[in-house]
């Protein structure tokens, strides 16, 4: 678990501060999000966990413990960390890059070498085709994959990722993300990740913190709970004018509370289980139809314009 | 031909010679000796890069007979003057290669480091010193290159050397003499450019090479 | 050579009286000759290294010859090129073997540049240049070479600042210029004509680097950045 305690940051000869008053908790084994445009400080505070940045005020705890209990060096051999430019080093290979840490933390070479290919495989990237190779033969995705790799490397609980997918086209960054929530809903990593991409955001994250200019905390929460209940005007543009359409991405049509289908179900158009909402919207439009068969489990369920209609209604909010 | 071969078994050739690559060797090991940690503690610093390599440049442009003549007034004939304005001569190739070498580190691969929990020194030695040492090697290289020809003009301020043939080989119009101290620096700069060629080109880590060839 | 105690020998290390009353006479003569065998040498290195240079950016196997050749002149210490010159007939001692000796050390630095230059230009620019009809000496000369210039001026430069270090070392063998002033400087035992040479060949290397630098980046507004 990750504590934020009334961290601020103002650096040395300026007057505003680049991150005012922070306070949240990431539970362990979640993702959290920081997202805000640029000048928001969400770079500024990730770095404070594992001190790459020291806060002016304010402590950031880790596991109840203050992260200063230990020196900065120490800590941040416990904390994984992988940045949007990767900064492989280009002097090494590809497992002498993933190795660092382990080799670090001094274990023997047997247990570095099984760990290195296991990162490897699980990143996608053949060991055997890639270990003694060096980062600058490798595309710009693969080693966005090595990056991670490597922080993940000494299997720290703490993962810190400044933009990891950042610097790669759409496409392929869409498929990292992928991937990488397929891994992490098996290691569960405690992770702190950082990007300006609201979408990214949604799509990684188990709370999001959205920030403004000046290092202000807007709101803290679920991606579905941000959607619905967007806490100001500005987490409100922040999230975009299809939020709607966003909340809907986020559920499955097979998680809907739907009524089982009595007889009149025949000759209505079908549609799978787990697509999301908002592709089942996007096909029910485009077939012209009100209703569909939603079939998931062996069981027939309908689906109507009007439910889909109601779970995108915000829920109640409070607007001073 | 002959003669000018006979001109290398005089007897005082040998001395002539070692003389010449005493004073190189020597200015070149202070010469690097003073550049290189210089260099190391101006690296996290871009002032400090700044002004040392500034320094270097301004230091290239002073003409090497220059610095040898300027040695004269103030410290007088002799060995020692010409090895102390030959150090002089061989640091700002080194300082400036070295420091922009450590400076052109991507910053994000030194982040990279720290951040993974690096330690200064560990950072310095793993990642910046490898990463930066193709680019030192070859200031070391035309240094080195740069202080066997500034040794020939050694002799003008009593510091003996290959230079003293030429001088003579002038004054007295002995074509033989006159070539043979021409031929043998040229081939001792010759043999010194490819001796360090070869040594920068070991010290390039074969990543370094491959992400070359890839720009 | 015989040790004399030079700090009695020598006076101040700087009389400015001399200076001022061999200015017009010995200095600025002095001054001109050096810029003029830097300009000539220069100029000549350049009239061989650009054909040389485009020859070796079309011909690719020319190349690798091409630097080695003039890469194993520019590592020829000076005395030594000068001491090999002027036993060659047609050559002898004089500004005349100094200026082929600086037009040697220039052609490595101008050739390297020249090729480098021409590399530099996109593929895709001289693609466009051909689809709109121009001929080869047209694109070469409206196209490549302005293209290539800032990198080419950039080899002009170091090849100058070179060039004024070494053309001192001429005056060795009767070349002129501000080199003669440091080596009668060192015969009389004269520190000020050490001195005021050592000086101005520097800062004739500094004002000539500084110069050219600004007309390589005049010549490159594409480049310039953006402050934020």
């Amino acid at each position: 678990m990750i504590e934020f305690r009334g961290v601020s940051k103002t650096y040395p000869g300026t007057e505003r501060p680049v991150v005012n008053d922070l306070s949240f908790e990431v539970p362990e084994g979640e993702v959290c999000v920081l997202v805000g445009p640029s000048g928001c400080g969400k770079t500024t505070s990730m770095r404070m966990v594992n001190r790459l940045i020291e806060p002016s005020q304010g402590e950031v705890l880790i596991d109840g413990e203050p992260n200063t209990a230990m020196s900065g060096t120490q800590l941040r051999r416990k904390i994984g960390y992988a940045i949007q430019q990767i900064g492989l080093f280009p002097h090494r290979t590809i497992a002498d890059n993933v190795a660092i840490v382990p080799s670090l933390l001094e274990w023997d070479r047997d247990r570095i070498k099984e760990r290195v290919d296991g990162l490897l495989d699980l990143v996608g990237l053949s060991p055997d085709d890639y270990r003694d190779r060096y980062p600058a033969e490798l595309s710009g995705g693969q080693q966005q994959r090595v990056g991670v790799a490597r922080a993940m490397a000494a299997d720290p609980p703490i993962m810190l990722m400044d933009e990891p997918f950042g610097a790669v086209d759409p496409i392929t960054r869409e498929r990292l993300q992928d991937e990488f929530v397929k891994i992490q809903d098996d290691i569960k990593k405690t992770i702190v990740f950082v990007t300006h991409d609201i979408d990214e955001a949604i799509k990684m994250g188990d709370k999001i913190a959205i920030l403004r200019q000046g290092g202000f905390l807007e709101q803290y929460d679920s991606p579905e709970n941000i959607l619905a209940n967007p806490a100001s005007e500005f987490v409100e543009s922040f999230v975009g004018a299809d939020r709607v359409l966003k909340r809907l991405s986020l559920m499955r049509v097979g998680d809907m509370n739907l009524e089982p289908v009595n007889g009149e179900g025949s000759g209505l158009p079908a549609i799978s289980g787990d697509l999301t909402v908002r592709d089942a919207l996007s096909e029910m439009m485009g077939s012209g139809t009100e209703r569909a068969v939603v079939e998931r489990d062996g069981e027939r369920r309908l689906i109507t314009m009007s439910a889909i209609e109601e779970l995108s209604q915000d829920r109640e909010r409070p607007r001073e | 031909m002959e003669a000018i071969f006979e001109v290398t078994q005089r007897p005082n050739f040998p001395e002539l010679l070692q003389t010449h690559i005493v004073l190189s060797v020597v200015s070149l090991l202070i010469a690097i000796a003073i550049a290189i940690p210089v260099s190391l503690a101006v690296r996290n610093t871009p002032l400090g890069s700044a002004i040392a390599i500034n320094i270097g440049n301004v230091g290239r442009a002073v003409p090497s007979i220059a610095i040898l003549a300027l040695a004269l007034p103030v410290l007088g004939f002799g060995f020692a003057p010409s090895l102390l304005a030959l150090t002089l001569l061989a640091i700002p190739p080194i300082l400036i290669n070295a420091a922009t070498g450590l400076k052109e580190v991507s910053r994000e691969v030194v982040d990279a480091a720290r951040g993974m929990g690096l330690s200064e020194a560990q950072i310095l030695s793993r990642i910046q010193l490898p990463i930066a040492m193709p680019v030192i090697f070859a200031g070391i290289r035309t240094s080195a290159v740069q202080v066997v020809a500034a040794a020939t003009l050694a002799t003008f301020i009593g510091g003996g050397g290959l230079g003293e043939l030429i001088v003579e080989g002038l004054q007295r119009s002995d074509t033989p003499v006159l070539l043979a101290g021409s031929f043998t620096i040229a081939l001792l700069a010759i043999a010194t450019e490819l001796i360090f060629g070869g040594l920068e080109r070991a010290f390039t880590p074969k990543g370094l090479r491959l992400a070359r060839k890839k720009k | 050579m015989s040790r004399i105690n030079l700090l009695q020998t020598y006076g101040p290390l700087i009389e400015w009286d001399w200076i001022s009353e061999n200015f017009v006479e010995d200095i600025l003569p002095a001054l001109q000759g050096h810029i003029f065998l830097s300009a000539v040498s220069v100029a000549i290195a350049l009239a061989i290294s650009l054909p040389l240079g485009i020859l070796a950016a079309r011909y690719r196997t020319a190349y690798a010859p091409v630097t080695f050749v003039t890469g194993l002149l520019y590592t020829i210490p000076s005395l030594a090129m000068f001491g090999i010159l002027i036993t060659v007939p047609g050559i002898g001692i004089g500004p005349r073997a100094v200026i082929v000796a600086l037009v040697a050390y220039s052609l490595l630095v101008l050739i390297r540049n020249v090729v480098a230059g021409l590399d530099a230009v996109p593929p895709e620019t001289i693609d466009a240049a051909k689809g709109m009809g121009l001929t080869p000496a047209q694109i070469l000369f409206g196209v490549e070479l302005p293209l290539a210039l800032p990198v080419i001026v950039a080899g002009i430069r170091i090849a100058t600042v070179t060039i004024i270090g070494i053309a001192t070392i001429g005056a060795y063998i009767s070349g002129g210029g501000l080199g003669k002033m440091i080596f009668d400087g060192i015969n009389r035992g004269f520190p000020t004509m050490i001195i005021t040479g050592a000086v101005l060949a520097t800062a004739l290397a500094i004002v000539a680097d500084v110069s050219l630098l600004a007309v390589e980046r005049r010549l490159r507004p594409w480049a310039r950045t953006r402050r934020a």
